[in-house]
């Protein structure tokens, strides 16, 4: 059995931006994408339906622009470095699409669950399956003795309920409040978020 | 060059005795609260971490301002566990030596100096001339060893709720820190300035000698 499972989300946890608020802009959404995401992120709506409505404005953008788009997202340099030096570990557990995260994951270099998307001629169709971050928990935890999960919004609140430990991560803005209750740590600096979890 | 990597400041409880209804590291002693007064003894310290529960909003955002990079450990079980299961917390999954330092306490800045200096390969606990109202009192031999801690026996000196622990792990047996250094006594001690502030009188008194702490 494995030691330690590092598991991120990635939307303003690894990135320091939100991506679908970013991938509005192009279709002149953003404020709209922007509260649906902000209520979403503070547990006012649930996930799943929040996402479907998302995908379904934004999926007029070509993928390959979205994936560019994306591309572009500044991350958290230190998470970034402590993913690379454990990736055989490491998991980015996101609610986001595979086709638009593909470029960023790619970067990363680690293993990655996420939604997933049904696309023809470079456009998102429908949503083949939004993911359930409580599922991936468990089943990582029949592999690790520890699983430890990183995020920042309340669609990380079923990843943090199943964790051994779980750490609210505040380097882009405030972690939600609900969330902070479910957590064991609060951090919001990317360079001491990796110091500790290399003490573990 | 000071050798302590990692402290822990508890900062999580009611402060009940003091009847102030708000977190202890968060009053001001003369223009500085005094969590602010910690965190700039501990400016060379590169690794803090903070154990937060009552009102712990208030606490984390007024502490990440002054220092964005501590590492806050929550404690949710805050009004019915003790400081011992707080640092316990904060310490389960620390391998290396550290420091640990209640949110309540005001030291003066030479005197935390001295301390640091001799944090070096051993246990070393800090006592400091009796003053507060509920002391839980030290012997002392003519070398600073500490030899007891009690409530009962009055001696000189008391116990500051500052220690560096080298190789004393915190249990997770809810009882009081001193319970736990009672069982690896005789230990090595070290005099300090410092101010504890448990009830108003403490407060009243830290308020009196502000002016020679800082």
């Amino acid at each position: 059995m494995n030691n330690i499972a590092f598991c991120f989300d990635l939307d303003g946890t690894i990135t320091k931006e939100e991506i679908l608020p970013l991938l509005a802009k192009e279709i002149n959404l953003f404020e709209e994408i922007n509260v649906l995401t902000d209520i979403t992120m503070r547990g006012m709506m649930r996930f799943e339906q929040s996402f479907k409505l998302r995908v379904k404005l934004l999926s007029e953008i070509k993928i390959s622009l979205a994936q560019n788009i994306v591309e572009m997202v500044e991350i958290d340099k230190d998470i970034c470095n402590f993913i690379h030096e454990n990736k055989n570990n490491c998991y980015v557990i996101s609610g986001n699409l595979d086709v638009w995260i593909a470029k960023i994951i790619k970067k990363l270099d680690c293993k990655c669950f996420c939604s997933s998307a049904l696309y023809k001629n470079d456009k998102i169709v429908d949503i083949l399956n939004i993911i359930k971050k409580d599922e991936v928990i468990n089943n990582l935890k029949k592999q690790y003795k520890t699983v430890i999960a990183v995020g920042d919004g309340m669609n990380d609140a079923d990843m943090f309920k199943k964790s051994d430990i779980s750490i609210a991560f505040g380097g882009f803005r405030n972690p939600s409040q609900s969330l902070i209750e479910l957590s064991d740590y609060v951090i919001f600096n990317g360079a001491s978020l990796c110091k500790m979890l290399k003490m573990l | 060059m000071q050798n302590v990597e990692n402290v822990i400041i508890s900062c999580a409880g009611l402060g009940s005795r003091l009847k102030m209804n708000m977190p202890k590291c968060l009053i001001k002693i003369g223009n500085k609260t005094i969590i602010e007064m910690q965190l700039e003894l501990l400016k060379n310290v590169p690794n803090i971490r903070i154990v937060v529960g009552f009102k712990e909003t208030e606490v984390i955002d007024f502490i990440k301002k002054i220092r964005n990079d501590v590492i806050f450990v929550r404690n949710p079980d805050y009004a019915t566990t003790s400081n011992s299961y707080s640092i316990y917390l904060a310490t389960k999954d620390l391998k290396a030596p550290y420091v640990i330092i209640d949110g309540d306490l005001i030291i003066k800045k030479d005197s935390f100096d001295n301390f640091l200096s001799k944090c070096k390969n051993k246990n070393l606990v800090g006592f400091t001339k009796a003053k507060t109202e509920d002391a839980v009192f030290v012997k002392i031999d003519e070398n600073n060893t500490i030899q007891w801690f009690s409530r009962e026996l009055k001696t000189e000196y008391e116990w500051c709720s500052i220690a560096y622990l080298y190789n004393i792990k915190i249990s997770n047996n809810q009882d009081y820190v001193f319970k736990e250094l009672e069982k690896k006594l005789p230990l090595e001690g070290i005099e300090m300035d410092c101010f504890e502030i448990d009830t108003p009188t403490d407060y009243m008194l830290a308020v009196k000698n502000i002016s020679t702490l800082i």
